[in-house]
């Protein structure tokens, strides 16, 4: 069932027209800074960006942070509010269900394909970043520098470098929660992925604002960005197992939800 | 997930005198410990590019990392979302790294220097607030939790009337005696004008090459700003005015090392400065000034309150003067007509 | 095991609407089992109940001997099923889809995918029909391609909604060939249809829904069995009148309408009497009166106004 899902997922053109979008904007910014050789104002533009022209390793840090706001949590929705309205809306759940495929299995199989597709556009992404670093900046032969201007070996910059790839995966894993409980809502995948959006433009917006200050600390894309507190030195680990509990919590209940829908609802599609 | 609850437990009071609370926060700069801290200002100060790190410093939500082994080694870094900006200090001055400029600064402690963010940790800026506190101004307040801990309340209210600031509060741990949260007031008295507190707080000694620093590859090296600044005012020493020995019924302070044209007025929280702003500088910032809402232009000058912090400029005979502190815009008005002879 | 399709009461609500509403079905091992209803009667969402697709309101659903859904897991995979319509992935060929839903659930060994694919789509016409994706293929390839996927685990049992929707009569005739053939290997058909001519073409025991309500539910052979009475064909069936005085039941041009269920008899009789016979036959009721009449008697029933007319 696993292996079917995985092979559905990425047998499918779509899927990797998806990840080769993904790429193309960190790709394109790598290009146009390596040429005008403009860094953004400190402060201004993504995390790592303004650090890459010094130092073309930290690359796929700036491709993770370029991507991490809006592209990749649009990518991850898409794919999640897929699973299973995608299938509902194709006829395709009726025959899985009936096969039988498990109702429960089912959900389980999309839900580890989705974090399979997250994984490996996460790791894509890291993955073209740290290729374009290196053909398009300079290297720093030693390793890089921390946050906090303590030099980091290259072994040290590689392992913070994974821990941020899984921050962001798990970062990412609400965000599939969200569209894959709205998948098992409704038979529309679109419906499913701008609700997933919807939450996301929400709580990115009620964050900016002092009024929601109250529950500011629980909205789901609150710690998005601590992936950045590995790359201090010491790694700053408050937000990071904040932001990893959070979306524990997120996941659980969402799924939860999820299942509990899924399982007893009629399939009419 | 236990840190809420340690925090929500009830603080313990004990019946320390205020005097006494006071004298145990002024002799907690030995205490040696690792925080994590925050500090929220209410203050907009609506100043050109020169000083938005200064301001940035009082108007935003500053989250603060600090390890501290000693009064001559320490490191407060400043964590932005997407950078960081460490002060690193030895027993001979300070290195400041800004990671997303890759520029490290190299200060000496100079007798002036712009507020950092340092300034801000609850364990300098209560103790700083406390020092010069008189003992009648002090009074005690209850027990808090603050970062998991117990912290006895102490507050300053102080006598001066030119005072802005009507009073401030520092809680204290009740265990070593550091300043572990530091509330100014303004006249609002729903919100504190500035409110910093440590949010984790270990007692251990924190190792030494955690506080060291030593200049990262590729990176710019600079000197400190505030040397440029204080050459600058030297330069125009011709042009400064004789200060007097007292404004708007605050004593002069004596600054070693300053240049004459510089002059700080005032105790404690009751703070003036007094400087010769250079002519270029002076025309933006009055014209920033008058357009800020709230703002009074009049013959002496322009001024403006931001929540405590008062901020003016006067035209004097020799140029502009720069007038700024934690006094009300009636003591910059007064020190004003000190300065001019002019009257309001 | 006596019934391979049983349901008791079953009863499915949507709001208002009573879409099924309280049948009993009673499919037994060997059955060509007509499902006949109009569009909107609720054909769809008794297969759907059968399946475990749609939860029933009330009642109880037995598979092969089993209740459902709660045996899903051990019953469905002996259940060969085509819902409304055939559904597949239209990036991928016919052969990638078949492999995709036998590895979707258990039941299929692996071993023998690749050959059992093979020969479905043999069975259903397909073999030539290459990598090309599923999406490029016609109605009626999809129509077999979805066949091919509910023989795939030879199994005992076909539940087939409508599965002649969308093919040419040449492919319908295939289909009903292939139908026949296997159940003559012994699997029971379960098909649900508007068309009564299909029905009464294949079908050996049929439900009749109406409404929501099952209105009857026979075996074709019974419900067409003879009434008794003997239609003769005569270009004088005036004289018929005369020779079987008080026998005679209906009289149209060229054709005659007689009581009594022996044609020798009969032809004996009018022979003797010198009236000419171009052919005698016993009379059976057409399935369509069959079921008119079936579903006149269910008339009775008073609906809440408007609610049928959503239909
Ligand atoms: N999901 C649903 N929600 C509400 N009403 C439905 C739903 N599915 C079917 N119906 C209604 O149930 C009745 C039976 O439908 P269906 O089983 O599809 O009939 P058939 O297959 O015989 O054409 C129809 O009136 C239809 O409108
Ligand atoms: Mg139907």
């Amino acid at each position: 069932m696993i292996v079917v899902e995985l092979r559905k997922l990425f047998r499918r053109p779509r899927t990797w027209v998806t990840i080769g979008l993904l790429n193309a904007l960190p790709v394109l910014v790598a290009v146009l800074l390596a040429w005008t050789d403009l860094a953004p104002r400190p402060g201004e533009g993504p995390a790592f960006l303004s650090a890459v022209l010094t130092n073309g390793t930290l690359y796929p840090l700036a491709a993770l942070a370029i991507v991490l706001p809006l592209f990749l949590p649009i990518a991850v929705s898409v794919v999640a509010g897929e699973a299973v309205a995608g299938e509902a809306q194709g006829g395709t759940l009726r025959y899985l269900l009936a096969r039988p495929a498990g109702r429960t299995r089912l959900l389980v199989a999309k839900l580890i394909a989705v974090v399979a597709f997250v994984v490996v556009t996460v790791v894509v992404v890291a993955g073209v970043g740290y290729v374009v670093g290196r053909l398009l900046f300079e290297v720093q032969p030693t390793g890089g520098t921390a946050l906090s201007g303590t030099s980091l070996t290259s072994q040290e910059l590689a392992v913070r470098t994974l821990l941020a790839i899984g921050y962001v995966t798990v970062s990412m894993l609400g965000v599939a929660a969200f569209a894959l409980f709205f998948s098992t809502l409704t038979d529309s995948p679109l419906g499913a992925t701008l609700g997933a959006l919807a939450v996301l433009i929400a709580s990115s917006l009620l964050f900016t604002l002092d009024a929601a200050s109250s529950f500011a600390p629980y909205l789901p894309t609150r710690y998005w960005l601590a992936f950045v507190d590995l790359f201090r030195d010491p790694i700053l680990w408050r937000d990071v197992v904040r932001g990893v509990a959070l979306q524990a919590v997120y996941v659980v209940v969402l799924l939860g939800a999820a299942w509990a829908n899924f399982t007893t609802k009629d399939v009419t599609s | 997930m236990l840190p809420p609850l340690i925090d929500a437990l009830p603080a313990a009071d004990a019946p320390t005198s205020a005097v006494d609370l006071r004298t145990r926060a002024l002799g907690s700069a030995g205490v040696a410990f690792a925080g994590y801290a925050q500090s929220a200002g209410g203050l907009d100060l609506p100043v050109g590019e020169q000083l938005t790190d200064a301001a940035d410093l009082f108007s935003d939500r500053t989250t603060m990392r600090a390890w501290y082994r000693g009064p001559a080694d320490w490191r407060v870094d400043v964590v932005t979302p997407t950078g960081e900006t460490g002060v690193h200090a030895d027993g001979c001055g300070t290195w400041t790294w800004d990671w997303e400029d890759a520029v490290a600064t190299w200060s000496e402690p100079g007798p002036l220097a712009f507020p950092s963010p340092s300034d801000l940790l609850p364990s300098a800026l209560g103790r700083r607030l406390l020092s010069e506190a008189a003992e009648d101004e002090l009074s005690r307040l209850g027990a808090e939790r603050v970062a998991g801990r117990d912290a006895l309340g102490l507050r300053v209210e102080p006598a001066a009337e030119a005072a802005s600031v009507p009073r401030v509060d520092v809680w204290v741990d009740r265990a070593t005696g550091l300043p572990l949260r530091v509330q100014v007031w303004g006249d609002d008295a729903a919100e504190p004008a500035m409110d910093t507190s440590f949010l984790e707080l270990d007692l251990t000694v924190p190792p030494a090459e955690v506080t060291a620093f030593t200049v990262p590859e590729g990176a710019e090296v600079r000197e400190g700003q505030a040397e440029q600044l204080l050459q600058a005012a030297d330069r125009d020493r011709r042009r400064g005015p004789a200060l007097p020995s007292s404004l708007a019924g605050l004593d002069r302070r004596v600054v070693e090392g300053a240049p004459r044209s510089v002059g700080v007025y005032g105790r404690g929280v009751t703070l003036l400065a007094v400087g010769v702003l250079p002519d270029r500088a002076a025309a933006g910032l009055r014209a920033e000034l008058s357009r800020a809402p709230g703002a009074v232009v009049d013959p002496l000058g322009t001024r403006i309150a931001a929540g405590p912090l008062g901020l003016m400029i006067v035209d004097g005979p020799d140029g502009a003067l720069l007038l700024t502190g934690t006094v009300t815009l009636d003591a910059l008005a007064a020190a004003a007509t000190d300065l001019t002879g002019r009257a309001g | 095991m006596s019934t391979v399709i049983g349901t008791t009461g079953l009863v499915k609500r949507y709001g208002q609407l009573r879409a099924v509403d309280g049948i009993d079905l009673d499919v037994r091992p060997g059955d060509v089992y007509g499902f006949l209803g109009a569009n909107g009667s609720g054909k769809t969402t008794t297969v759907r109940m059968l399946l475990g697709l749609v939860l029933p309101t009330e009642g109880e659903v037995r598979l092969l001997g089993e209740p459902m859904p709660k045996a899903a897991r051990r019953v469905l995979p002996r259940v060969g099923a085509l819902v409304e319509g055939p559904a597949h992935y239209g990036h991928l060929s016919g052969r990638a889809n078949l492999a995709l839903v036998d590895a979707a659930g258990p039941g299929g060994s692996r071993r023998t995918r690749r050959a059992r694919i093979e020969t479905v789509l043999e069975q259903v016409g397909l073999a030539g029909v290459g990598r090309k994706p599923a999406r490029a293929y016609s109605l009626g390839m999809r129509q077999r391609l979805g066949l091919a996927a509910a023989l795939l685990r030879r199994p005992e049992l076909l539940v087939l909604d409508e599965p002649t929707n969308g093919l040419d009569p040449q492919g319908i005739h295939e289909i009903r060939d292939l139908l026949l053939q296997l159940n003559r290997e012994g699997t029971t058909v379960f098909l649900s249809s508007h068309l009564l001519a299909e029905v009464e073409q294949m079908c050996t025991r049929i439900g009749v829904l109406d409404r929501g309500r099952l209105v009857l539910q026979d075996e074709l052979a019974r419900l067409t069995s003879p009434t008794g009475a003997t239609i003769v064909e005569t270009p004088e069936p005036d004289r018929v009148r005369a020779a079987l005085d008080g026998r005679v039941l209906s009289v149209t041009a060229g054709r005659a309408v007689v009581r009594g269920a022996d044609p020798a008899e009969v032809n004996a009789a009018l022979v003797a009497a010198g009236v000419p016979v171009h052919g005698l036959a016993l009379e059976r009721p057409s399935l369509e009166a069959v079921v008119l009449a079936a579903a006149r008697t269910s008339s009775d029933r008073v609906d809440a106004p408007g609610e049928r007319s959503r239909r």
